[in-house]
């Protein structure tokens, strides 16, 4: 009997045999002593490892070295460097966290952190805010600032705040540095005004050259100047709403600080524009600077000649708003007319509430260079790939952007034509629509303002008329939609359809026919349609009829006419067919029916039996019977069709030429 | 994977601070264990558990695995093995020098090793020295035959685990265990059951 090797014990013992070897070891070790003694030695050999098992404890220094570390706030030694300074840095990496702990702590008590920030989180929840911020030299409240309304703590700060101390050292650093520096450059501390932006020291009249220095600090005293107005304009084809609004903002004399934060939006940072729309001349906005670390904010340097409140426009893109169109119509009785309602549904899923928003809609291809909804999401807005114009840097700030100026960003082509929308769900009165033609599509305009906040969709009518004439026709040809016959409603865009001022948008359409006097309706087909042109005509597809039939029959078929090559093959000769086609029409008005055949051959003549129909060559392959019925009747025509193969193609060739002659 | 360990991750991606510090306290004592075993010093240990979530805070956003644990091991792993090769090469450490006695860490070590027992001063001079035995027998593996050892027998991972950890397959990861336990047989201590 072979005993088990050494190896093969333990990778009994350790599970890393197959099943099989396993199985083989665990019989051989039932039936073998000896194998089970050099096992049970191994075990007790290898019971060593568990001198080592006891628990690791990792100090509660070591993890907050390794989360100050990750904050930046502690640089990484190498492992040499460490190894050579190892010990006896340990006393002055205390004598620094204790240092570090208490500056913190004390900067916490100088700031005397009013309570009143903490009952008001709600303020500096505004996403987009745009925050102007005072000067970190002031620490002494002043009256001002006690009244102010809107001055609060950013989210950062509330945070660090409930965060404590012991975990946010390296945060607080920076700010506790630089308020040391200050104090010992012996100057007075103050608070600039209420909505006043950060400023440097201001002599009388004189303006320093450099603007003040703004730290990456997550710590921030802000203002929030309200929205004055806010214009969104919404494209259907792409994810993409410019947004432009209107903050009053208030300037002091010098440099000037502005923060705009977007924290959970989907705006795109590359595309912020700042305006002064008065006082242009004096007032001149410098940059827009990222500041590194501090995500989902810009702050923009304004120079500015004057003291007071100057109105801002505030440009940007956005995703997550878009618009769709979809119609109503309503057959009449005798299907000859039909009332035609038009909606736009407005779906807001950006992350920002819209308040009293004029909204606009605008209907085209527009061609993104990025998606702003992946804009939105990056970390930081540096490098993207998109450059506006001149001023392209970002931190160069000050770039321009218009309607025009989007061409720089935007390609707008193809663009589709739209017409009017008025309020009709909220109950109020109908608005009035202006209706722009920009350039190469339309743009409308709703009137008033709309309120539609984050995650809420807002049906508005667009268009309503009535007494649309229509015809109702339906259509059976087997290459398209087998052997069900298609009910169509059929108008024209134009000014005789009462329609016709301007084009109409893609969209669903919903179809019912009024089903009694009463007004019931009943629900006739829906389909999606493309955009029409004025003075083009419309099919709607409504789907299979069941009240129509048509039923092609083939009744017979012959071959003639051959024609022989000089050894005596076939080389031509003619199939003639002859179709029954019977058209059933159940319902209790009168209706057009268009029939479509299919021949699979150029080379074909029809002789049609049937009065009162007609055919027409619809294509070099097809031909088209039209037939009206009436009310409950049944129609059947017949009609044999002569297809020429081989040389006899060429025989109706030449006989067409004849006639033609 | 955890909920949380997703949240945590998303809200560090997101810049909250305190969703490091929660991750690293929540798997900080599991990794030094790992770290300090496949290094044999605290010293080191505490340098590879630095760089280890470092680089969990720098590549967080591009986690996009299921088990954030697997996902943190791997990366202390390729921190403890590429810390073996470059120690190797820079000669800076051996475990089989006494360089880390000289400067207290091996005193550390059996600090932490001797957490249960009263034992006499000759029986705990016994225990630290096979301690130290043992540690010098895994500290002479390979580096990967020691993170495939570490990894079952001290995390106890599975095979299965261990290879997804160290991007092999459970043949070669039994192999390099294999190969380890017949290194150990040769080296490690027999220790008397009094000790024991």
């Amino acid at each position: 009997m072979r005993h088990l090797t050494e190896r093969e014990l333990l990778e009994y013992q350790f599970k890393l045999a197959s099943v099989p070897r396993m199985r083989k070891a665990a019989e051989h070790l039932g039936k073998c002593g000896q194998c089970r003694e050099n096992l049970e030695r191994l075990i007790q050999k290898f019971a060593a490892l568990d001198l080592l098992r006891e628990e690791i404890i990792v100090s509660d220094d070591l993890v907050a070295r390794v989360v100050g570390q990750a904050q930046g706030g502690v640089g990484n030694l190498t492992l040499k460097k460490r190894l050579l300074r190892s010990a006896r840095n340990d006393k002055w990496r205390w004598i620094g966290a204790a240092a570090v702990l208490v500056v913190g702590l004390s900067l916490l008590l100088v700031s005397n952190l009013p309570k009143e920030r903490e009952e008001k989180p709600e303020f500096a929840k505004e996403p987009p805010s745009l925050l102007s911020h005072p000067s970190r030299r002031g620490l002494a409240e002043t009256e001002e600032s006690r009244v102010a309304a809107d001055m609060k703590l950013d989210k950062s700060a509330e945070t660090i705040r409930a965060e404590g101390l012991s975990k946010n050292a390296a945060v607080m650093k920076p700010l506790a540095s630089a308020l040391l520096k200050e104090e010992a450059a012996g100057r007075d501390l103050e608070v600039s005004g209420i909505g006043g932006i950060a400023g440097g020291v201001i002599e009388e009249g004189v303006i320093p050259e450099q603007p003040p220095f703004a730290p990456a600090s997550a710590i921030e005293l802000v203002t929030l100047p309200r929205r004055e107005n806010v214009q969104l304009t919404i494209y259907n084809s792409a994810d993409l709403t410019l947004v432009r609004e209107r903050r009053n903002l208030t300037l002091k004399k010098g440099w000037n600080w502005l923060q705009f934060m977007w924290a959970n939006t989907l705006i795109d940072p590359t595309s912020l524009v700042l305006e002064p729309l008065e006082q242009k001349d004096k007032v001149d906005i410098q940059q827009l600077v990222f500041p590194a670390r501090l995500r989902e904010l810009g702050r923009w340097l304004i120079r500015s000649e004057i003291s007071g409140q100057v109105p801002f426009e505030i440009t940007y893109f956005t995703s997550g708003l878009s618009w769709r169109a979809f119609y109503m119509g309503t057959l009449a009785k005798d299907e000859k007319t039909m009332r035609l309602e038009g909606y736009v549904r407005v779906d807001n899923g950006s992350g920002e509430d819209y308040e009293n928003a004029q909204t606009r809609v605008i209907v085209g291809q527009v061609h993104l260079l990025d998606q702003i909804a992946e804009l939105a999401k990056r970390q930081y807005p540096y490098g993207a790939p998109v450059r506006m114009g001149d001023y392209g840097g970002y931190g160069g700030g000050g770039y321009k952007y218009g309607e025009e100026g989007g061409k720089h960003y935007v390609r707008l082509g193809d663009m589709d034509g739209v017409s009017q929308v008025a309020d009709a769900l909220t109950g109020l009165e109908r608005k009035e629509i202006k209706k722009e033609g920009l350039s190469e599509y339309f743009l409308y305009t709703i009137e008033g303002t709309e309120t539609i906040p984050d995650k809420w969709g807002k049906r508005l009518l667009s268009f309503e008329v009535n007494d649309i004439e229509v015809k109702s026709l339906y259509k059976y040809d087997e290459e398209r939609w087998g052997t069900e016959t298609i009910r169509f409603v059929a108008f024209t865009n134009d000014e005789k359809h009462n329609l016709g001022q301007t084009p109409i948008p893609n969209g669903d359409v919903k179809i019912y026919s009024q089903a009694d006097d009463l007004g019931y309706l009943s629900y006739v087909g829906g389909t999606s349609i493309k955009y029409i042109p004025v003075n083009e005509e419309v099919e709607l597809n409504l789907g299979a009829a069941r009240l129509v039939n048509v039923e092609p029959k083939l009744m017979d078929f012959k071959t003639e006419n051959y024609v022989f090559d000089t050894k005596n093959n076939v080389a031509g000769w003619d199939e003639v067919r002859t179709w029954k086609i019977e058209v059933t029409n159940t319902r209790t008005l009168p209706i057009e029916v268009e029939i479509t055949r299919g021949l699979d051959t150029a080379y074909w003549e029809l002789k049609l039996d049937g009065r009162d129909i007609s055919y027409q060559k619809y294509d070099v392959t097809h031909a088209r019977f039209k037939l009206s019925l009436e009310p409950r009747s049944k129609r059947i025509f017949e009609y044999a069709i002569r297809t020429y193969h081989g040389q006899r193609e060429q025989a109706l060739t030449e006989q067409n030429i004849k006639s033609e002659r | 994977m955890d909920n949380t360990d997703r949240s945590l991750i998303d809200a560090h991606c997101q810049g909250d601070g305190t969703a490091f510090t929660e991750i690293v306290r929540r798997y900080g004592q599991g990794v030094f264990g790992y770290l300090m075993r496949m290094s044999g010093s605290r010293e080191q240990a505490e340098d590879l558990f630095q760089e280890t979530f470092k680089r969990v805070h720098e590549k967080a956003h591009t986690f996009r695995g299921i088990q954030f644990k697997s996902w943190l091991f791997t990366i202390a792993t390729r921190v403890a093995i590429d810390n073996l090769r470059r120690r190797r090469r820079l000669r800076l450490v051996s475990l089989s020098q006494t360089v880390d006695c000289a400067d207290g860490t091996c005193e550390q070590l059996n600090t932490i090793a001797t957490t249960k027992g009263c034992y006499g001063p000759s029986e705990e001079a016994a225990m630290a020295e096979q301690k130290e035995q043992v540690r010098q027998a895994i500290g002479s593996l390979p580096a990967r035959q020691r993170a495939a050892l570490v990894l079952a027998y001290y995390q106890q991972l599975t095979y299965r685990e261990v290879a997804e950890l160290l991007g092999c397959s459970i043949g070669s990861v039994k192999t390099q265990m294999s190969r380890a336990l017949r290194t150990l047989a040769q080296r490690l201590p027999d220790i008397s059951e009094e000790v024991k």
